[in-house]
């Protein structure tokens, strides 16, 4: 961190492969695109990058990017839910998506509504503690294990 | 559940692993390091600043911002009288009334009477120009490669590897395409009057607007349409980020930003403001807008590094980034008048008298600064 924040490139790119797969993997899993969860990634890195020389270097950076992936991509889903798709049609159907084998899991997290699905991604991917998801997402503790317990309820019922 | 979920494939996910590092990288070593900005720079940085919340907010995927006026006039801090070199390496293509014309990173420039428009080959080495019933491939020295007879051609673009190439054209409203050594020209559709755009990267993918005024993304090889969108207002421009993540559809005033796929992603929507230029920043997902209002414009910058980069009275019209993303040249046909801005807004000048300088009574147009 203390070498990027100097410019060295090395470091900067040690940090991108670091952090880089579950930061992908965390947006993919929260938004359920694969075109709009690398964006989301990419966007983030550079929106870390903008952001670096601001950064207390005593802190990890993996819940920093974590947090803007995963506010960013709760935001793409609500976004994408309401926003108006009268201007876009006719989208190729499949043209560039693969379907993943673990359909089940998938499906199930898919029921499950951005914020919850959020929650269970930054608990049960990334690790984090409620508490920490709590300040994370800005939100009650309270709130958070609502949250998590809602989530993981639907996919139960989906599984 | 920690183990189900790391199983769980991410579709595209080395693809996207290599394409995020270029992209990354690239950001990262164009960063310019924290400084303190001196006297003079400080009325341009104190109007950056200013500008960066509505940049931002424009930029977020959620949704687009709207932009809704014109503020601050951002100071020239020097003009020039003619222009004795270009801040970054790389050629300029400008059309005139006397005919296309190269400008070398040291001035120089070398007319090619003629031509009315023209654009780059993908790498710099040749460029497509076209006359009213002709379209030529030629060195930038001005020899003729070779030459097609088409009747009213216009809007020529050239796509590809470094391989294997091809020049898409407008022949009336008839769309076409050539291989770049001008063998096997042929018609793909029908389209409107707006510049067709070569999506980088492998295969031949064109995206144009068709004749219902939708935008089309075919791939040419097969055959076969990937994606086509519609939208309120007509196309002006098409562009594809460097790394074919992102095309720029630019509107009379808007610019929507959509994903590979066709989907949108951002933009930018400003209902008070004419929406006359834009251009993605090479190697990055930044683009610039320029704007214009009853007599005063602006040029914004979203992304990395973000804000309003100029303001000032009189319109402006056409952008161009230099090839290694550190300056945009802006055109003030009103004031005669290109302005070069640098692109963390740490610096600004101009060129006057640029309709006289390139022989022309009407301002000149840019074309493209290009490798």
């Amino acid at each position: 961190m203390r070498g990027a924040q100097r410019g060295s490139v090395p470091d900067m790119e040690a940090l991108f492969d670091e952090h880089w797969p579950r930061a992908h993997r965390a947006a993919y899993l929260v938004i359920q695109d694969a075109a709009l969860a690398e964006d989301i990634a990419q966007e983030s890195f550079l929106a870390a990058i903008r952001s670096l020389d601001r950064f207390d270097r005593r802190r990890p950076f993996g819940p920093w990017l974590h947090r803007i992936v995963v506010n960013r991509a709760i935001d793409a889903a609500r976004a994408r839910s309401l926003r108006r798709e009268t201007e876009l049609t006719e989208h190729a159907t499949g043209a560039e998506e693969h379907e993943p084998p673990d359909r089940e899991l998938l499906a199930a997290l898919a029921r499950v509504p951005p914020d919850q699905r959020a929650v269970i991604v930054l608990r049960h991917l990334l690790g984090y503690t409620p508490g920490e998801i709590a300040r994370t997402l800005d939100l009650p503790r309270g709130t958070v294990n609502s949250r998590l317990r809602r989530g993981l309820d639907t996919m139960r019922g989906e599984l | 559940m920690k183990d189900a979920l790391e199983r769980i494939p991410v579709p595209d996910e080395e693809p996207a692993r290599e394409r995020a590092h270029k992209v990354v990288l690239t950001a990262f070593a164009g960063r310019e390091p924290v400084r303190r900005p001196s006297q003079a720079r400080r009325v341009a940085l104190g109007v950056g600043v200013a500008a960066l919340a509505v940049a931002l907010a424009v930029a977020s995927p959620p949704g687009m911002a709207v932009v809704d006026r014109v503020r601050e006039v951002v100071a020239v801090e020097r003009t020039a009288p003619a222009l004795f070199s270009l801040p970054a390496p790389g050629r300029l293509l400008v059309a005139s009334d006397a005919g296309v014309w190269v400008v070398d990173a040291d001035g120089r420039k070398r007319l090619l009477a003629g031509y009315r428009e023209a654009s780059w080959s993908p790498f710099g080495r040749f460029l497509v120009a076209t006359g009213a019933n002709e379209l030529a491939a030629l060195e930038p020295d001005g020899g003729v490669r070779w030459t097609l007879s088409r009747p009213g051609v216009r809007h020529a673009r050239w796509g590809g590897t470094e391989v294997d190439t091809r020049i898409a054209y407008l022949s009336r409203s008839e769309l076409r395409v050539v291989a770049g050594d001008g063998t096997g020209d042929r018609a793909v559709g029908h389209a409107l009057a707006v510049a067709p755009a070569w999506r980088p990267g492998a295969g031949h993918v064109l995206t144009y607007v068709d004749r219902s005024n939708r935008v089309v993304t075919r791939d040419l090889v097969t055959g076969r349409v990937l994606w086509r969108v519609g939208g309120r207002g007509g196309v002006a421009a098409l562009e594809w980020s460097g790394d074919g993540r992102r095309l720029n559809v630019r509107r009379g005033r808007r610019i929507d930003v959509l994903t590979r796929d066709g989907r949108a992603w951002t933009g930018l929507r400003a209902p008070d403001l004419a929406v006359v230029g834009s251009a993605i920043r090479p190697g990055s997902h930044a683009w610039a807008a320029a704007l214009n209002e009853r007599g005063r414009s602006e040029v914004l910058v979203v992304g990395e590094p973000g804000g309003r980069i100029f303001a000032g009275r009189g319109s402006v019209t056409d952008l161009a980034w230099s090839p290694d993303g550190r300056w945009l040249l802006i055109a003030r046909p009103d004031a005669d008048q290109w302005v070069l801005v640098r692109s963390d807004g740490g610096s600004i000048r101009s060129v006057s008298r640029i309709a006289q300088q390139f022989h022309s009574r009407s301002f000149p147009r840019l074309e493209g600064w290009c490798c």
